[in-house]
């Protein structure tokens, strides 16, 4: 037993001192280690890059009926963009600016927590009415329609309308 | 005491480029083989940095039909060009044995597209009695999770 507890000590000194004699039988996992670390990297890089959308519906096409007797829903949100000061109305209130929708978001949630508690619910159903419509001008940046749906999203909105009738330039 | 030792002459002090010519070919391997996977389609500027969106993991499936917009002047489905006129037809084969609640088209549109554009995508998409869209947009790190109602 004790020369083995030797043999030891004395490859232990050799090792220390950086042993220029007699190859060390030890594998060097540096590179093995560098490698996988750069591959748990580009894993932990492209691992976020999982598919998002919104989730949009679209009204029907409209019918060439003269006579439609569409009742309005006092309930309905529409959020307009505005194309020259950029701004955001939520009906006819003006609700920040594309660049910072944050009041919009902020308007939303009163409106809906309040629905909530005075239970004002969608038609035949038990659910809070949270729809809200988007309307923008044709020459808006795609981009910033897509900041507002963002915002209203946030507040929880859902589901989203947009309107593609009788939009301005 | 250590650092005179190194400054021995029977040490060369040549950096030893190895470990880092392996990483390096290794991460030019990996992304060779990635980028081909990742870019299904062509490759559109998509809103960044959005907080809401849900996760759809639908997106990337080859059977989910996803039209790009990259510029005001093109739309895509996969890899190939189509006219305006023509993606109608197109997204009405390519609808045709879905299940009702699978009936969703997705657009991934360029940030700087005008909405005008995308407007008229949607609206050829409707014409094939379809009422759901799905705008591609990326999620922010650490954004808010999806609500559930």
């Amino acid at each position: 037993m004790s020369s083995v507890e030797e043999g030891r000590s004395d490859f232990d000194m050799a090792m220390t001192t950086g042993g220029g004699q007699g190859a060390v039988p030890k594998i060097n996992v540096t590179p093995l280690i560098d490698v996988l670390l750069v591959l748990l990297i580009i894993f932990m890089v492209i691992s976020p890059l999982k598919p998002s959308r919104f989730e949009a519906k679209v009204p029907a096409e409209p019918k060439d009926q003269q006579d439609v007797n569409v009742k309005p829903n006092p309930l309905t949100l529409v959020v307009s963009i505005n194309r020259d000061d950029r701004k955001i109305a939520l009906n006819n209130d003006v609700v920040g600016t594309v660049d910072d929708p944050s009041p919009l978001t902020q308007k939303l949630t009163e409106i809906f927590t309040q629905r909530a508690n005075n239970g004002v619910f969608r038609e035949g159903t038990n659910q809070v009415e949270k729809t809200i419509f988007i309307k923008s001008p044709k020459s808006v940046r795609y981009g910033d329609v897509v900041k507002v749906i963002d915002a209203a999203k946030i507040a929880g909105a859902e589901p989203i309308g947009l309107q593609i009738d009788d939009l301005s330039q | 005491m250590g650092m005179e030792i190194g400054g021995a002459s029977e040490y060369n002090s040549e950096i030893n480029v190895t470990p880092m010519v392996d990483v390096m070919l290794v991460l030019l391997i990996i992304f060779m083989i990635v980028t081909p996977l990742l870019q299904q389609g062509v490759s559109v500027n998509l809103p960044r940095d959005m907080i809401s969106p849900d996760p759809d993991p639908d997106i990337a499936k080859d059977t989910s039909v996803v039209i790009s917009i990259p510029d005001n002047n093109n739309f895509y489905i996969g890899k190939e060009q189509f006219p305006l006129d023509a993606l109608g037809e197109k997204i009405r084969r390519l609808m045709e044995n879905k299940p009702p609640d699978k009936r969703i088209v997705y657009i991934k549109s360029g940030v700087d597209v005008d909405y005008g554009r995308v407007v008229q995508a949607i609206d050829t998409i409707r014409k094939q009695d379809i009422d759901k869209i799905g705008l591609v947009a990326d999620r922010k790190k650490g954004g808010q999770q999806p609500q559930q109602q």
